[in-house]
């Protein structure tokens, strides 16, 4: 007879086979019960087939000598090519900042600094004649993109450092790194200018977008404390800005901006219609911006200011150093998801004449007979384009989130 | 709090740096049309004190010597007229014109500037000054010659019409009764092609489209069955499409559409000077000079040949403030009208628009011995 | 010497009142003055440059016709009336838009979270795709897509009655003749009448236990009510009218017609918003305590009853804010019609700009953009504050 002390529990054995492995796997996430099993039998074949004929479009019918053939047309626009070196230099800058982002956070920005390297690396050595004869990029505007990873070894290096590597190191060098981007694009005076009006394709929508977020966030901030302020004329006026510019679609406020305000502005006022173009977006995003960061206030404590008003801080200060930075930290993602919708709409300004990449290709479309066909390639090409852009920032914004803990509670 | 103190410190220096950024790609862009309006009156002195032609002299053609650079306004996605070659450089028949008067002026028919701009800012941009030069298939019309600036002479005759598919057994404009019309919006077709319409009491339904390549897909599609559009490009979006003979142009002509150059208002001697390289092209055709030729005519012995080249006479090149031998550099740099026409909606191009026998052959070759040979191309005589 | 006891108070300047007035009275007379200064430039330019201004284009004919239009349009209407036209198309595409949009969405967020690895991968790909690329791009690419269907006269033809082709789909539809109106008049009564009837039922039912149907009473008063009514009219209220080609070129008339534009905006419209939808309901499912899922299940709800009445009502707090501002976007975004060739409020403006004053036709489409968001805003807060109270 088996005493307490000398009995023992079965071994326990391994799971069976069929919960198992890829069997098991497959059993609970693809045949979990009779509707999932036939939910898997109807979509794999539909989804093996939409896939094969994407695959033979891209590869077969499509023609790409639309873009093979002027890539710089949808990189730079119509930026003079002997001037090319601007833009590639400001490219230099950026790069930096991504080296430095990928040895100071790790991680995601690691992998999205690798990606970077790699997509930048590619377009540096791709052999364009390959896919449209006669197009021959220059070897010093490939040393100058291949030289991206040199800067972000830089980058990475000054981010590694105890001193530079900081985040305030970070904005600070970032916004340095945009105004001297713009300066150099459109020419230090002395040297030969180059008017927005002449820059165009992608970094035409990068430069939008980041003039739109970056300016719009400031006035978005402003808007939120006046849409919040107990005086009811500076309450009224940033309501009502706020409801307009948010109201009306961007399609409708950038016509107006070409048509309506050059009349509600004195004869030669020196503003073009580009520059107007990029005040309407900014304005149209700090509405929005506004009303997110109003959203992040509302989710505060009324305590925080309560206890920052006792120790006796003055107003203003409870609003910058208490209330803001809480309330902007709680509603990044939804900064960012702004930010996407901002990069998104700059392929709204062909209604300036603007030439961003949509726009730089639709006009080669039109211009040239024998591109009347290509409209599909055309559209798929920017619509990837954006997409890896985008996704991206979306990737980010998510990583962001996960990491403030936003929404844990 | 000494941290948090630097860092309110820190961002907004950053904010204001970048703000005065913004300022300063504003005012280096607002700064390009200030040297491109009519110079101060430093400039002016200048020039006086350079004894230039006269002192009375305009001050355009100053301007744009200064400059060194001829700044057009034109259009680039119209095929053939304005449209991006595969370096991403501006060509057409509008451009060349564009290149034919720096070359006058300039001696260099590169220098000269592009900007590109929407239909919609052609009036505002002539009535400011900013551009010395509008080309831009724009028609010309009384109010535009009054309100935008002067149109200086026809380069090109189009006039608005119709495309249909073979198949639809249509011959005729008056045979569209409930046809379904694609047409781009915003321009002046859409509103001939409604009184058409209307005038002839006839149903139909209209696609309108904000762009030409939208409406065009639609019609090759047959989502419609007629496109509507000026004759030109019509047969350059024909000669598109992958089987041509099976569209048909239709014989109405509904609008009158004359097209050409256009001059900011205000400056006479410039508006001269536009005119004479117009007539120099079209003059040079008329009287067979060509880029190949042009030495050889300059010392042969056809006199107007020789007036136009500048090797014998005058047709009043230094009252204009242009070189005596302007038409050579022109023909030389640019080509006659032919050249230009060939060159850019000829035969060897894509579009192919045939041009004897239509409206934008030269009225006669000189000397004249079948005159007159039924074109419409013409110009004030050189001399 | 005598020290001043008295109070001095803080200084005139640092008085959060005088502070406060004087920020207030600030920005007003910046405001007014910019504002001011706009107007008086306009006029001065409405008056030196010959720009045309003014309300009196309204009653003129607009005489350009409309390619599609839910209200009767000819093109000798007036300006007035073919704004009040363009502005029902938007309407209408914004109101089918959200609610298309919203069923895709639900569907999509709920197959985001669903068991199966594959349909749940498939609409994660399906919310990256089509929420990260420009909506512009969308709309060409569908529109191109549907062009591809074989033209008109080698369309689809079923029944003589439906034709599907790339000029559209048509079908036939309701027309309302002479009697429509009564008719209708008389089907309001009777649902009023329903209404009624459906409460007396159930309270009969609460009060004395017999089942009673009150719903199933409701419905045959009004089925009954509209057939009698129909016949007691004296002449049919609708007649159908069934779409044929007519022409030389078999143009489809008569019926009613989906045409491709308005079909690929709302398709781009419907797929793009989804996208985004589908995000805002997965979060607010995911949003619910796991909690209430496993308490429902143990009570013995199935999955789909969990969903209904536990998971859904609580995540509909979250859910509801951040879906209205994504009507708002499909509203606005429904403006893009002009690029693909839909008659919306925006693309009519664009045309009429070229024959009447461009000034007043912006301040007229911003109004009515306005009144649209602000109906959305408050529709929308309206909702919210119901659910917050009831709590589902």
């Amino acid at each position: 007879m088996a005493t307490a002390d000398t009995w023992q529990p079965a071994p326990s054995l391994p799971a069976p086979r069929s919960e198992r492995g890829w069997i098991g796997w497959a059993r609970a996430n693809l045949f979990a019960n009779w509707l999932s099993g036939l939910v898997t039998v109807v979509t794999v074949p539909l989804i093996a087939w939409v896939l094969w004929r994407i695959v033979a479009w891209v590869f077969g019918t499509a023609d790409w000598t639309l873009i093979a053939s002027r890539p710089q047309q949808y990189l730079i626009g119509l930026y003079p090519t002997e001037l090319a070196w601007r833009p590639l230099a400001g490219w230099l800058l950026v790069s930096i900042l991504f080296g430095m982002a990928a040895a100071m956070w790790g991680g995601a920005a690691r992998r999205i600094a690798i990606g970077y390297g790699a997509i930048t690396l590619l377009l540096g050595i791709l052999p364009y004649g390959m896919f449209h004869e006669g197009v021959v990029m220059p070897g010093w505007i490939r040393a100058l993109i291949v030289a991206n990873l040199l800067t972000m070894a830089v980058g990475y290096a000054l981010g590694r450092s105890s001193h530079w590597g900081r985040p305030r190191t970070f904005v600070v060098g970032g916004i340095a790194i945009y105004v001297v981007l713009l300066v150099l694009l459109t020419g230090l005076p002395g040297m030969e200018q180059v008017p927005p009006r002449q820059w165009g394709g992608l970094m035409l929508n990068l430069i939008l977008a980041v003039s739109g977020i970056f300016f719009a966030f400031p006035i978005g901030v402003l808007l939120a404390l006046g849409r919040r302020s107990a005086l009811p004329v500076v309450k009224i006026l940033c309501v009502v800005f706020i409801e307009v510019f948010r109201g009306v679609p961007l399609i409708t406020l950038l016509f107006m901006s070409q048509v309506l305000v050059p009349l509600a502005l004195p004869e030669n006022f020196p503003v073009d219609s580009v520059t107007r173009a990029a005040i309407t977006i900014t304005l149209f995003s700090a509405a929005y911006t506004a009303e997110n960061i109003r959203g992040g206030l509302q989710g505060l404590h009324p305590g925080q200011a309560e206890a920052a008003r006792a120790l006796g801080l003055p107003g203003w200060q409870v609003t910058s150093l208490i209330l803001l930075p809480q309330a902007i930290r709680n509603v990044i993602p939804a900064i960012v998801g702004q930010f996407i919708a901002l990069f998104k709409d700059t392929s709204l300004v062909y209604i300036v004449g603007m030439l961003d990449i949509l726009e730089m290709g639709r006009s080669i479309v039109q211009g040239n007979v024998q591109f009347a066909d290509n409209g599909r390639e055309l559209f798929i090409f920017v619509a990837v384009v954006f997409w890896i852009f985008t996704y991206t920032m979306s990737y980010v914004s998510r990583r962001v989130e996960r990491h403030l803990g936003v929404g844990v509670r | 709090m000494d941290g948090q103190w630097n860092r309110a410190r820190g961002l907004s220096f950053a904010l204001a740096l970048a703000f005065a950024a913004l300022l300063g790609v504003g005012c280096a862009t607002t700064g390009e049309p200030a040297t491109v309006a009519p110079p101060t009156e430093d400039a002016a002195e200048t020039e006086a004190a350079q004894a230039a032609p006269s002192p009375t002299e305009s001050s355009r053609l100053n301007t744009v010597r200064e400059r060194g650079r001829l700044v057009c306004a034109s259009l680039n996605d119209t095929p053939g007229f304005g449209y991006l070659d595969d370096n991403g450089r501006n060509v057409g028949f509008d451009i060349d014109l564009c290149r034919a008067v720096a070359a006058a002026v300039l001696g260099d028919a590169d220098a000269v500037d592009i900007r590109l701009i929407t239909a919609a800012e052609r009036g505002p941009v002539m009535q400011s000054g900013e551009v010395d030069l509008l080309v831009y298939v724009t028609t010309w019309t009384t109010s535009r010659d009054t309100s935008w600036g002067n149109f200086v002479q026809t380069m090109f005759y189009d006039g608005q019409g119709f495309m249909v598919p073979v198949s639809s057994g249509v011959t005729s404009a008056y045979e569209l009764a409930g046809a379904a019309v694609c047409v781009n919006t915003g321009t002046t077709t859409e509103l001939n092609m409604a009184d058409f319409f209307r005038q002839n009491r006839m149903e139909y339904n209209p696609k309108t489209f904000e762009e030409s390549q939208v409406a065009f897909e639609a019609y090759k599609s047959g989502a419609c069955e007629v496109y509507t559009s000026d004759r030109s490009a019509l047969t350059a979006l024909r000669s598109s499409l992958e089987n041509p003979e099976e569209h048909i142009i239709l014989p109405e002509t509904i609008s009158e559409e004359p097209l050409g150059p256009m001059v900011p208002h205000g400056d006479e001697q410039w508006f001269d000077i536009v005119k004479a390289v117009m007539g120099i092209l079209i003059y040079a055709e008329a009287y067979g000079i060509h880029s190949g030729n042009v030495d050889e005519v300059a010392v042969g012995d056809n006199v107007k040949a020789k007036r136009l080249l500048g090797t014998e006479g005058s047709f009043g090149q230094d009252e204009l403030g242009l070189d005596q031998t302007v038409g050579q550099t022109v023909i030389k740099l640019v080509g006659n009208y032919g050249e230009i026409y060939d060159r850019n909606l000829g035969p060897e191009t894509a579009i192919d628009l045939p041009r004897k026998g239509s409206r934008n052959a030269l009225w006669a070759n000189a000397p004249c011995s079948d005159c007159p040979k039924g074109g419409q191309i013409y110009s004030q005589p050189l001399r | 010497m005598r020290l001043s006891l008295t109070y001095q108070g803080i200084p005139i300047w640092r008085h959060s009142r005088v502070l406060g007035w004087t920020a207030q009275i600030v920005s007003g007379i910046v405001v007014v003055a910019a504002v001011a200064f706009f107007i008086a430039n306009l006029a001065n330019a409405i008056d030196e440059r010959d720009i045309p201004f003014g309300w009196s284009f309204l009653n003129r004919e607009y005489s350009t016709p409309i390619s599609e239009h839910l209200l009767p349009y000819q093109e000798s209407d007036t300006f007035a009336y073919a704004f009040l036209v363009a502005a029902i198309n938007t309407l209408m595409v914004s109101i089918v838009g959200v609610i298309l949009a919203t069923l895709l969405g639900i569907v999509v967020g709920a197959v985001q979270l669903s068991g199966n690895w594959v349909i749940s991968r498939v609409a994660t790909v399906y919310v990256e795709v089509f929420r990260n690329v420009p909506l512009l791009v969308q709309l060409f690419f569908w529109y191109i897509l549907l062009l591809g269907l074989p033209r008109v006269s080698e369309g689809f033809v079923w029944l003589d009655s439906f034709y599907l082709s790339n000029s559209g789909l048509s079908l036939p539809a309701p027309r309302a003749q002479e009697m429509a109106v009564p008719w209708l008049l008389a089907v309001v009564v009777l649902i009023a009448i329903s209404i009624g009837v459906r409460a007396w039922l159930a309270r009969r039912e609460e009060r004395t236990g017999k089942p009673s149907y009150p719903l199933l009473g409701g419905v045959v008063v009004v089925v009954v009510g509209a057939i009698v009514a129909w016949f007691a009219l004296g002449g049919e209220p609708f007649a159908i009218s069934v779409p044929h080609p007519e022409g030389r070129f078999g143009r489809i008339v008569d019926g009613a017609t989906l045409s491709t534009e308005l079909t690929a905006l709302l398709m781009g419209l419907i797929m793009y918003t989804a996208a985004f939808i589908a995000e805002i309901v997965r979060g607010g499912l995911q949003s619910v305590s796991k909690g209430q899922t496993e308490a429902s299940r143990s009570l013995g709800l199935g999955t789909m009853e969990t969903l209904r009445y536990i998971t859904f009502p609580q995540a509909l707090r979250v859910i509801v804010p951040p879906l209205i501002s994504q009507y708002l976007n499909l509203t606005k975004n429904s403006s893009l019609a002009l690029a693909i060739g839909y008659a919306d409020l925006t693309s009519v403006a664009k045309t009429m700009t070229q024959t009447a004053p461009a000034v007043t036709i912006f301040l007229i489409i911003m109004l009515i953009y306005l009144s649209y968001s602000l109906t959305y805003s408050l529709i929308g807060n309206l909702y919210n504050r119901y659910i917050q109270f009831t709590g589902g």
